[in-house]
């Protein structure tokens, strides 16, 4: 209850100081729509090409476009102001002051700031969503939409787990900068993971299981549902992710001595 | 102008031996500049699959941009916000040296670590090399490095009046993923944007060396290509000139 009333506590705050800025809000704004205008692009010219990607259709590619958008909104409000460069916070000291607080070391590094403006970009996802599932008579049931968004969680904590994995990683080695890279492979999400070859599909589907950000929800969404099995390897993998996640940083945290000694 | 050339020897061998130390997160910076191209491979060799074309084109085009990669709104950008630009404005040569030092020593480095992945992909994807398109492909990569840096170096000057440089080459380097050739090869690009895309710069410091490597264009059309990359380096080139002259005035160290 605690942590809930700091988590809505800090998107307050947030909230009000992204308002001040306004010019910063249109200027986001735009550069999304743009993000999005030209992944339509792509897709208008691929599908002037193909009936279909991998076995997707245009409406499917869009649905998936749409579920890598807000998947990347929410993460980039609520998990990457916190993990992003998270060895220079390692470096300069800034984790030493997060460990003497009286609130849970991984929440205060993984979840306590937000940028709001963000947001955005799940609206605009979920509009294009809409426009995917906009033919009539092929609304999804509401349990396919309950497995989209079961699965949507799972991608987002399988992504968070691994942004701690990188970020326990600088407790070892306080050098070691793997934000780009993870912003890089990221990338890769938004296609259908069938779209590559072996052995990077088997990488995104099991290593560094990025098919969990949008090809697994958009097919359980695509699917209707009808199967059971996505949905439950969606809680599976994400509660292994957070066993070895929570194991990973309270072991670098033990061998952690400050940035100082 | 040998005192010139001199000291941008030494800038970029200074800039080269210091990103040796960081070389670990420089292979990063190398990952990140090859996604485009390879989810453009990826994508493309599943619609039109078979084309030896499309692959020709996309390890080619992975080719040019580790060539001619700009960080300059990090570069130059963040001096300006940092403060530590005032510094270079006393040193006795022009300013312009020091980005483009760096920016040479990055290019070097990021083809050094990224050809093997070229290499892989070639062989990967069966690409054969033509020898007399990749000695018409040299003017044309050469023109993109020079008119890459010039467009980059002029957004990045925006730091004179904005806190959104880093924004601002953001979008651009969207524009480039679109109508540069990356997102599509720009004569598959639906009609309307094929034109735009003929007519703005960015095919010209990305896509158009991809282009004369898989074979796609003609002689007359890759002259043409060429002349269209002189016009936007003059075009670009005054701009810099201008902008950089107007941001100056306006400078007054940090905060003000």
């Amino acid at each position: 209850m605690k942590l809930l009333r700091l988590f809505g506590a800090s998107f307050s705050l947030s909230l009000r100081r992204d308002v001040a800025f306004r010019a910063n809000l249109v200027f986001q704004l735009g550069l999304i729509a743009l993000n999005i205008l030209s992944s339509f692009v792509v897709l208008s010219a691929v599908y002037t090409q193909t009936q279909t990607l991998s076995g997707w259709s245009l409406g499917e590619a869009v649905v998936l476009l749409g579920t890598f958008q807000i998947v990347s909104g929410i993460f980039a409000t609520w998990i990457e102001p916190n993990l992003s460069w998270f060895s220079v916070q390692v470096r300069e000291g800034k984790l030493d002051s997060m460990l003497v607080q009286p609130v849970p070391s991984l929440f205060l590094i993984s979840l306590s700031k937000c940028e709001p403006l963000a947001l955005s970009q799940v609206v605009m996802g979920l509009l294009v969503v809409g426009l995917g599932e906009r033919d009539p008579g092929t609304f999804p049931a509401w349990w396919a939409v309950l497995a989209w968004l079961l699965l949507i969680s799972a991608g987002l904590i399988i992504a968070w787990a691994l942004r701690i994995l990188i970020a326990s990683a600088s407790l070892w080695a306080s050098s070691i900068e793997l934000d780009i890279l993870y912003s890089s492979l990221w990338q890769f999400g938004r296609y259908p993971v069938e779209v590559y070859r072996q052995p990077l599909r088997f990488v995104l589907t099991y290593v560094l299981p990025f098919a969990f950000l949008a090809t697994f929800p958009t097919r359980a969404l695509t699917d209707h549902g009808s199967s059971l099995l996505l949905p439950l390897l969606g809680i599976g993998t994400s509660g292994v992710a957070i066993i070895i996640a929570r194991f990973v940083w309270t072991a670098g945290l033990r061998r952690y001595t400050s940035a100082t000694s | 102008m040998s005192r010139i050339l001199r000291l941008l020897l030494i800038s970029t061998q200074r800039e080269f031996l210091q990103w040796l130390a960081g070389r670990a997160f420089l292979i990063t910076l190398v990952i990140n500049q090859t996604v485009g191209p390879l989810i453009g491979l990826a994508v493309w060799s599943v619609v039109l699959p078979g084309s030896s074309r499309i692959s020709t084109y996309y390890v080619a085009l992975l080719a040019v941009q580790l060539m001619t990669v700009s960080y300059e709104n990090h570069t130059f950008s963040n001096a300006i916000y940092d403060g530590s630009f005032s510094q270079a404005l006393l040193k006795p040569q022009p300013v312009v040296l020091g980005p483009l030092g760096t920016n040479i020593a990055m290019r070097l480095w990021h083809l050094l670590f990224g050809l093997p992945l070229i290499l892989l992909l070639s062989v990967v994807t069966g690409t054969s090399w033509d020898g007399r398109l990749i000695v018409l492909a040299l003017p044309a990569v050469l023109f993109a490095a020079i008119l890459r840096f010039l467009f980059t170096y002029l957004l990045a000057l925006s730091a004179f009046w904005t806190e959104q440089a880093h924004g601002i080459v953001g979008l651009s380097e969207t524009l480039i993923f679109l109508l540069g050739g990356t997102a599509a090869p720009i004569a598959l690009l639906p009609a309307g944007l094929r034109d735009l895309g003929a007519a703005l710069p960015f095919r010209a410091l990305l896509g158009f060396p991809g282009e004369i490597l898989s074979a796609s264009l003609d002689e007359t059309r890759i002259l043409i290509g060429y002349g269209w990359q002189i016009v936007w380096i003059v075009v670009f080139w005054l701009l810099v000139m201008g902008v950089w002259w107007a941001g100056l005035r306006r400078y007054s160290a940090i905060g003000g």
